[in-house]
């Protein structure tokens, strides 16, 4: 847990460390010089994001520079943070300098996973792809693969020192990750890093801090696994559950369950509604002693082959698929049973606060000068790495306890995210990120509500919007709002009212 | 745009330092120089000058021999420890100023005496310590009585008088012992601004404050800021140098004379409040939809705190016309003797037990509705500090259960979102009904029957045994009767928290040796210094 916190993205530590980083140069094994067609291209992204504080707009193009690894079939892969939002996609031959365009095929935000194939289909021919290895264990040597401007190979080796569980950037569940010490040195193609073992691809990297010179790699497995899923005709993604669960070793704790002795197994604290775990009929209060017929400890781990003791939710992300159904040997009341979960993918946008939004703009309504948005910690995210602290606390907190605020999920939190100062909006100038309950009389659940109510104005030509918080309401002349629209469009360069697709 | 305005909250509730001068032998002159003699005082009459504007700013015009009404106040107090309830707390020793006003009383801050346990006050040329006893103290205006039971010593003694507010720009003198030397040091300034103003003592109170631009320091407190021979104000809080230059904020006459005719009665009973948030009503589409007149006037009221004195009586949606008779514009100014003043400054001239009169307009309609100042608003005291209160706690099974208050939150920094949550949103959601008590578990002292039990730590108490928990009492009486098992179910999806009631009866003693507890369980608040009985706890 504290290493979420320390361990920063690659992409944006290195750009700081450049100075620091470039003179520690280790020499290029002679073993690896002889390769003479790497399995590395380079790859050259242009991307926006959306601007979430005006999101009829997009920020400034930003481009990125990195190294894809070349796979069958054409293929390249990369991370998924390189690809987000991007504008264009560039693979250039790293000995050559031969550029193509590529297009984005599959990606995967919340394995951070990306592949890539070139326009131009011959592009990649003479490179031999890289094979994918899968058995890396704690002690084993990797290495790093970067490259020279000069297209010749910078190899830095470096020690796996735990696979473990951790959050990957999309912070919802936990995946597997190689932890790996390494001197990693400063290239301006350090966005995606290709780990290798025995010259075969062993992992990916997912962030880097620089300091303790500890890198975290996205593994093969998971990296195996998107590959599989990606070979579908719709890509689903790796599946979620949907409950939470705390360990069981206060002895207390297990004897209110039902449990004795010393046996395993974990208290189930929440099952949301409309997952894998609602339906399989997995309750509060259950103690879950094995998954997939692997026993769980007290702590939630049981013995992986390869790993040894390791957090059970990896045999739900890297070795099940959406559509298998696992086994779930539980204790109710003492008494065991089975469960079956059909497993499945959770969409971003089955969640109230969808927990990322990319390569899509953001919803939006304004009316009047008023913004409406929809909840998202996507939007929270605007307020830069430290949103959880910097963002208006009230919105972190709808957004951190969702599943308990709003028990039937199925909605969005409509916000009145800002007020652009306008003729309409004299005296509310000040209002921001409240929370909308009602619009005209209707209750307001999404950003599509809103759009239907604000077009039926109650007697009188008014447009009335109910808040959670002060000043509870808020009116407007719905005429003036209409007549003042083109004028606002017109100041405030808004290229579009509503965004509602 | 929006870091900026954070920014500046931060500054607001941090920056304004109360300025009592703590441990003051112990702290170094601020810088090599020589202390400055304090100023002659003059006999001759006071001029009426102008003073002229930007600095240089005139001499400050005599107020008499204010060294035979000054004294220099030695509190000794104990600060609360939040973190271990059971101890008596922290000894400071800090060092104010206070003056002789009318009746053998001294008038001083009242953070120069809360908490206090032992008071000394000096005089000018007298070597002696007098002992001092609290007669009043309002820790929601920041202001004290105290009086020395010593027979001889208001007999040389002057009492001031009080002034009015002082105009913009007039000339004001600060007196008081702040850090820089031992006697008595005058400081001048001009008024620059009259305005509410939060007052950090209680850091939830707001009222009206005159800010002077008289260097004043930590030892000023208490002390009285005059023009012409009389009172005109209290200084009492300023900005630390490295946030703004030049910014002190005294207590002017207003509600230094609120004070002095609460306490009349002999106790103290503290502001009213009408417990309601407004908006302004400046949108000319809302004043329509209101069917208000174009004529800028009328606040629309927000939220009604149900535990005020609103309640039932004023409801969200209202608009508010008149104030007493006095016509409320549409931004919430009335006007005082000629001046704008925030429509609430009527209020605050109200105590308890009086009324105040509205001119309403509710579903388009006029209505006339008054408003009795029975009960108090106590919600808003948990968002407050709080002094001369031991603090409420259950220490069980090494479980410390403390109420949600401002003082807990800063003894444990707290950042949990939730705790936060429950504290901002305390009155606006009303959070008060279903707990008037939030019961956290603050801390945990470490025992083999609760080795397990870490990760509880922070959450709030929801029910016990099926049975909502919604005050201290609640906790206590829960426990005492509780059967062999007993379960606590926090807020929110985390786990119950079990426990075994032979086992932490076992533990009991154990526990209470290991970390030296006192006592386990404090229930009741100590009547605070505003009970003259229990005020000198000498």
């Amino acid at each position: 847990m504290v290493l979420k916190h320390s361990v920063i993205t690659l992409g944006i530590v290195l750009v700081a460390a450049t100075g620091a980083l470039a003179k520690k140069e280790s020499a290029v094994p002679a073993t690896l010089s002889k390769q003479k067609q790497l399995a590395l291209v380079r790859v050259n992204v242009t991307g926006q994001s959306y601007d979430y504080f005006r999101p009829w707009q997009k920020k400034a193009p930003i481009s990125k520079r990195a190294l894809g690894a070349v796979l069958s079939k054409g293929r390249v892969l990369v991370t998924a943070d390189l690809v987000t939002n991007q504008n264009y996609v560039e693979l250039e031959r790293a000995e050559s300098g031969e550029k193509t365009a590529a297009k984005v095929q599959v990606i995967d935000y919340e394995a951070n996973l990306a592949l890539l194939e070139p326009v131009e289909k011959t592009f990649l021919d003479g490179i031999t792809p890289l094979e994918i290895t899968p058995d890396t264990v704690v002690g084993d040597r990797l290495a790093a693969w970067q490259l020279e401007p000069t297209g010749a190979l910078v190899a830095t080796e470096g020690l796996v020192t735990t696979v473990q569980m951790t959050p990957y950037p999309i912070d919802i569940g936990e995946f597997l990750t190689y932890r790996v010490s390494i001197p990693m040195q400063y290239r301006e193609n350090s966005y995606t890093v290709p780990l290798v073992k025995n010259n075969k691809l062993a992992g990916l990297l997912l962030r880097y801090d620089p300091r303790s010179q500890l890198l975290d790699a996205i593994p093969a497995p998971i990296i195996t696994h998107f590959l599989k899923e990606a070979e579908n005709q719709n890509y689903r993604g790796f599946p979620a559950a949907g409950f939470s669960f705390f360990p069981t070793r206060d002895p207390e704790l297990r004897e209110f369950s039902g449990e004795t002795g010393k046996g395993g197994g974990v208290y189930i604290t929440n099952v949301e509604p409309n997952t894998p775990a609602m339906k399989a009929g997995l309750q509060i209060g259950d103690i879950v002693t094995a998954v997939a017929n692997n026993e769980i400890d007290q702590n939630g781990n049981y013995v992986d082959p390869l790993y040894g003791k390791i957090e059970f939710t990896n045999l739900l992300t890297a070795h099940a698929y959406s559509g298998d159904v696992v086994p779930f040997r539980i204790q109710r009341s003492g008494k065991p049973m089975q469960l079956n979960m059909t497993l499945e993918h959770r969409d971003a946008k089955d969640y109230v606060s969808p927990p990322y939004n990319f390569d899509q703009p953001p919803r939006y309504y304004v009316v009047g000068g008023l913004i409406f948005q929809e909840l998202s910690r996507q939007y929270l995210k605007e307020w830069g790495p430290a949103w959880q602290r910097e963002a208006p606390q009230r919105l972190v907190y709808l957004d951190r306890f969702q599943s308990e605020l709003f028990p039937q999920g199925n909605r969005r939190v409509v916000i009145l995210s800002q007020v652009l100062p306008a003729n309409s909006t004299i005296g509310y100038d000040d209002l921001s990120y409240l929370t909308v309950t009602r619009v005209n009389g209707k209750e307001i659940k999404s950003l599509g509500d809103l759009a239907e109510a604000v077009k039926q104005p109650i007697e009188g030509g008014f447009i009335k919007i109910e808040t959670e918080e002060d000043p509870k309401q808020i009116e407007l002349d719905a005429a003036q709002v209409t007549a003042e629209a083109p004028n606002l469009q017109e100041n405030y360069g808004i290229s579009a009212l509503h965004r509602l697709d | 745009m929006k870091r900026t305005l954070i920014f500046a909250y931060v500054a607001l509730l941090l920056g304004p330092a109360s300025y009592a001068q703590q441990d003051s032998p112990a702290r170094p002159p601020m810088e090599a120089q020589a202390p400055r003699p304090a100023l002659p005082s003059r006999s001759s009459p006071p001029a009426q000058a102008v003073v002229p504007v930007p600095v240089p700013i005139a001499p400050p015009k005599p107020n008499g021999p204010v060294q035979k009404s000054l004294v220099r106040i030695t509190a000794t107090a104990v600060e609360p420890d939040y973190k271990a309830p059971w101890n008596a707390g922290a000894i400071q020793r800090g060092v104010g100023a206070g003056f002789v006003i009318e009746g053998n009383r001294i008038l001083t801050n009242a953070h120069v005496v809360s908490n206090s346990r032992y008071l000394t006050v000096e005089r000018d040329s007298d070597p002696n310590k007098y002992p001092a006893k609290v007669l009043f103290i309002a820790n929601d205006c920041d202001l004290a009585l105290i009086t020395v039971d010593a027979p001889n010593f208001f007999k040389n003694m002057v009492p001031l008088k009080f002034g009015g507010i002082p105009s913009l720009e007039s000339t004001v003198s600060a007196y008081g012992y702040p850090i820089g030397g031992e006697r008595m040091s005058v400081t001048t300034g001009i008024v620059s601004r009259i305005d509410f103003q939060l007052y950090t003592h209680s850091s939830i109170d707001q009222h009206l404050a005159v800010q002077i631009s008289a260097q004043i320091n930590p030892g000023n407190s208490g002390g009285p800021v005059m023009q012409n021979g009389k009172v005109i104000g209290v200084a009492f809080q300023g900005y630390s140098g490295d946030v703004a230059q030049g910014v002190a904020y005294m207590i002017p006459t207003p509600v230094i004379n609120r004070f002095l005719k609460d306490v009349s009665n002999g106790h103290y009973d503290k502001y009213v409040d009408l417990a309601i948030s407004y908006s302004k009503l400046q949108n000319p589409a809302q004043r329509k939809f209101l069917g208000l007149k174009d004529d800028n006037r009328g606040v629309l009221v927000s939220t009604v705190v149900e535990a005020g004195p609103s309640a039932n009586v004023l409801r969200s949606g209202d608009v508010l016309l008149t104030i007493d008779d006095h016509p409320i514009a549409s931004d919430g100014n009335v006007e005082l003797e000629g001046e704008p003043a925030d429509f609430q400054e009527v209020v605050e001239r109200k105590f308890k037990g009086g009324s105040v009169k509205l001119d309403i307009w509710r579903d388009k309609q006029p209505m006339t509705v008054k408003i009795e100042f029975v009960k108090t608003a106590w919600p808003y005291l948990i968002q407050g500090h709080s002094y001369d209160v031991r603090p409420r706690y259950v220490l069980y099974g090494g479980l410390l259960f403390q109420p949600l208050n401002l003082d807990l939150l800063e003894a444990n920094r707290s950042t949990d979102l939730r705790l936060r949550h429950f504290f901002e949103y305390f009155i606006l959601e009303q959070l008060y009904l279903q707990h008037p008590d939030v019961i956290v578990l603050a801390n945990i002292l470490p025992d083999p029957i609760n080795t397990y039990l870490a990760p509880y730590r922070g959450g709030i108490v929801d029910e016990i045994n099926g049975k909502k928990i919604r005050t201290l009492d609640d906790l206590a009486n829960s426990f005492a009767e509780a059967p062999e098992r007993i379960v606590i179910r926090m807020i929110g999806d985390g786990p119950p928290l079990v426990l075994d009631r032979n086992k932490v009866e076992a533990a009991r003693e154990r526990i209470k040796t290991r970390y030296n507890v006192l006592k386990e369980q404090n229930l009741e608040e100590q009547p605070g210094s505003n009970t003259p009985k229990q005020a000198n706890k000498i």
